[in-house]
């Protein structure tokens, strides 16, 4: 009986599911607008900065996983206007740099220089350029850590635990 | 045309009216209309129906766009909802917007609101510890406020009706000052909070660690699977509206129990201008209501009118309710009706780390936590402050990644799970004391969008509460360092009142009329067939989560009303 009422909650919860009801979408709609904060060109350098962050390997990386969407919408939504500028400056100031380093835009730089510009910026003295990337960074990791390939095959995330143990041994490994 | 006047009058005729469909409205609903009566539920807000109206209940966490962070568009357009723990992404479809339900702040007053049916029962932290007769018997035997006119022995048997009905976790600790109620199996206490209650109780006599008693079904008993609800799940996810019923709310519970019983017509959008008083009667009639989408006013009647619009809400629509007889407001003669109104004190929080148990870690997700019971002035006068305070107390193991690094290591860093020391925390929840000088009243010229006076709002702290926080600090300070934790850090968060969304009083119950506005059965001295059994009618606050004893009142008071009514003498 349990068991049958709670399929049968689940069931029509994901019918519910469908489509979000207009008040409950209309506290988003106005606030999402179709338009990027950043250029075609911008977008594309902020999707290799998030895949330099977290390349792939045996495992997707940021940038095939869309972390530079996600890093541009939180930015353009919840961020202040003086955050949104330094997104922009930064992304821009990263790809001129490539190219006065190296002689070529960051997207066409190798792995090697890509990961030297960015350590540098994470290094640097100038307060802007480290609160730019720290900003991206952090966004990055959350990006990627609250991913749907990171939580269902990496991190194993449970949606209904059913339980809790207040004592368990940590596992080894 | 007067034929039709008189039809149209009686479709609008009921036995009782429940304005609110919140905890304590659901409770009204359930009971009047389980004892037949016809009776006309209003909720000012829209309707949401269990499970079909959680549009974010299932939605995994990658699927909200800004991971449950606010927009800044709405953070910055709902200041006061912001402030609020539980205002997300996932949830804030179920708070009142700030900009469309405005009110005067004489003194800074977070006041949130959930408007649609359920109203804060799909919000509500969940926890539920009865009264003890202590608590009763402060406001006499301190000398504040008026003496409550009824004691634990009176709701006894209607905490135990309504435990049963909602479901109720706990374990039964025998502890004199917060008496056992009727449970579910409890949740664990986990490793390091099961070691600070020993280290406490071996410290000291008269101090208790407990597990957190909540509305959450544990073990489903046969009338829980018969309103359709199951077992907890322990999603923690229960401000989205829980699809599984796991935990107690109006729109899981009573108020389907009630659409079932075929006696209750739910009217949504539904602003309850005033209650209606007839001269000749010397009772209320019915209610005024303003249809929130046509702005229209319509009249209802009944013989009973349970007014459960939570606590500030039920202010405004007696003070609202004016008359030849009612000048000031409906009930009062005395002029006390707003005042003495009271919360609780949140403000402080202490918290720590422990190093030992690192071998061990926790396992699934919890919906509860554990809980430090009133241990302050309980048997007599023993601080420089009145009364005293309650506190949650809960230990997490922490884990985290190593984020240092960029490329593969950062990477490789991100995927290993590295576990840290015990992290524990504890928060106050104080009792302050009901003032004259806290008080709700109607702004003269400022109406809402629908019409209504604006509400003024003048309720703030006072020495009593900055004693209670000092001493909080201090004590449970000296606990946590006793226990062997490290890193004891104390913290005031200076939040508003409001915040802590127990607000309570105005409409208090007491002895006499000339001193209170309800009487022991939570009706108005001077107008008997109105019942006010929500956080208006406290005359104290106690330090226990509220909404429990806004339903065993509810369900008292519906009782009385119907063997009234039933012996004609309403």
């Amino acid at each position: 009986m349990e068991r049958r009422v709670a399929l049968k909650s689940m069931a029509v919860a994901m019918g519910a599911m469908a489509g979000l009801p207009s008040w409950a979408s209309g506290w988003n709609k106005s606030a999402v607008a179709k338009s990027g904060l950043l250029s075609a060109d911008q977008s594309k350098n902020l999707t290799m900065i998030v895949e330099t962050i977290i390349p792939k390997t045996d495992t997707p990386g940021a940038g095939e996983l869309g972390v530079g969407d996600f890093v541009q919408k939180m930015v353009k939504d919840c961020y202040d206007s003086k955050a949104q500028a330094s997104l922009a400056s930064g992304v821009s100031n990263i790809d001129e740099q490539s190219i006065q380093r190296f002689g070529k835009s960051f997207v066409d730089a190798s792995k090697e220089q890509r990961l030297q510009i960015l350590s540098d910026i994470e290094k640097s003295s100038d307060a802007t350029q480290k609160g730019f990337f720290s900003m991206v960074k952090n966004l990055t990791i959350q990006g990627y850590m609250t991913s749907e390939y990171v939580m269902t095959n990496i991190t194993h995330y449970e949606m209904i635990p059913a339980r809790y143990h207040g004592c368990v041994p940590v596992k080894k490994g | 045309m007067a034929n039709f006047n008189i039809d149209s009058k009686k479709a609008r005729t009921y036995d009782a009216i429940v304005i609110g469909s919140g905890i304590s409205g659901g409770w009204s609903a359930k009971e009047l209309t389980e004892k037949g009566l016809k009776t006309l539920v209003l909720e000012r807000g829209r309707d949401v129906q269990h499970i079909k109206d959680y549009p974010t209940t299932n939605m995994m966490p990658w699927e909200f766009e800004h991971r449950e962070r606010l927009p800044k568009e709405i953070a910055d357009a709902n200041p006061i909802a912001a402030r609020c723990y539980n205002f997300k992404e996932s949830s804030m479809h179920f708070f009142a917007k700030d900009n469309e339900h405005p009110y005067i702040q004489e003194k800074p007053f977070d006041w949130l609101r959930g408007y649609q049916v359920g109203g804060k029962s799909l919000l509500w932290a969940r926890q539920t510890q009865r009264w003890s007769k202590y608590d009763f018997e402060g406001p006499a035997r301190d000398q504040f406020a008026v003496e409550w006119p009824i004691g634990y022995d009176d709701l006894a048997p209607w905490y135990s009706h309504v435990e049963k009905f909602a479901g109720i976790t706990g374990n039964k600790d025998g502890i004199d000052a917060l008496p056992d109620g009727e449970f579910l199996p409890p949740h664990d206490l986990n490793c390091v909070e099961k070691y600070f209650k020993e280290q406490v109780s071996k410290q000291y006599k008269d101090r208790h660690i407990i597990i957190g008693r909540a509305a959450h079904i544990t073990e489903p008993q046969q009338i829980h699977l018969d309103q359709g609800r199951a077992k907890c799940q322990h999603r923690v996810m229960c401000e989205r509206g829980c699809p599984f019923g796991g935990y107690f709310s109006s729109n899981a519970s009573t108020i389907p129990w009630a659409a079932k019983t075929g006696n209750m017509t739910l009217r949504p959008h539904s602003v309850v201008h005033s209650i209606i008083y007839d001269d000749k009667t010397q009772k209320a009639s019915g209610v005024r209501v303003i249809d929130a989408n046509t702005k229209e006013m319509i009249e209802f009647y009944a013989n009973i009118i349970f007014l459960n619009a939570a606590a500030l809400n039920s202010n405004l629509v007696l003070l609202n309710s004016v008359s030849s007889r009612f000048p000031n407001g409906l009930g009062n003669d005395n002029g006390l009706l707003g005042k003495y109104v009271a919360f609780h004190n949140y403000r402080a929080t202490v918290s720590g780390e422990y190093e030992g148990f690192l071998d061990s870690t926790t396992d699934g997700r919890r919906p509860n936590s554990g809980y430090i019971p009133r241990f302050r002035n309980v048997y007599k006068q023993e601080t420089d402050f009145l009364r005293g305070y309650a506190a949650g107390f809960g230990a997490n193991r922490n884990t985290y990644n190593d984020r240092n690094g960029l490329g593969e290591s950062l990477k490789a860093g991100l995927h290993e799970t590295k576990y840290g020391n015990w992290s524990v925390g504890s928060h106050m929840m104080g009792e302050t004391i009901p003032k004259e000088s806290n008080y709700v009243m109607l702004d003269k010229n400022e109406k809402d969008p629908f019409g209504m006076p604006k509400l003024r709002i003048s309720v703030d702290y006072d020495d009593n509460d900055e004693k209670m926080i000092k001493d909080y600090m201090e004590q449970v300070s000296e606990m946590f360092t006793k226990a062997g934790f490290t890193n004891v850090r104390t913290n005031d968060n200076h939040r508003n009142p409001g915040n802590d969304i127990h607000e309570m009083g105005g409409v208090r119950m007491g002895k006499d009329p000339k001193t209170s506005l309800l009487n022991k059965w939570n009706q108005l001295h001077h107008c008997k067939n109105v019942f006010v059994t929500d956080g208006a009618c406290m005359t104290s606050t106690a330090t226990q989560n509220p909404s429990l004893t806004y339903m065993a009142l509810s369900a008292r008071a519906a009782d009385y009303a119907v063997k009234q009514m039933k012996a004609k003498n309403l």
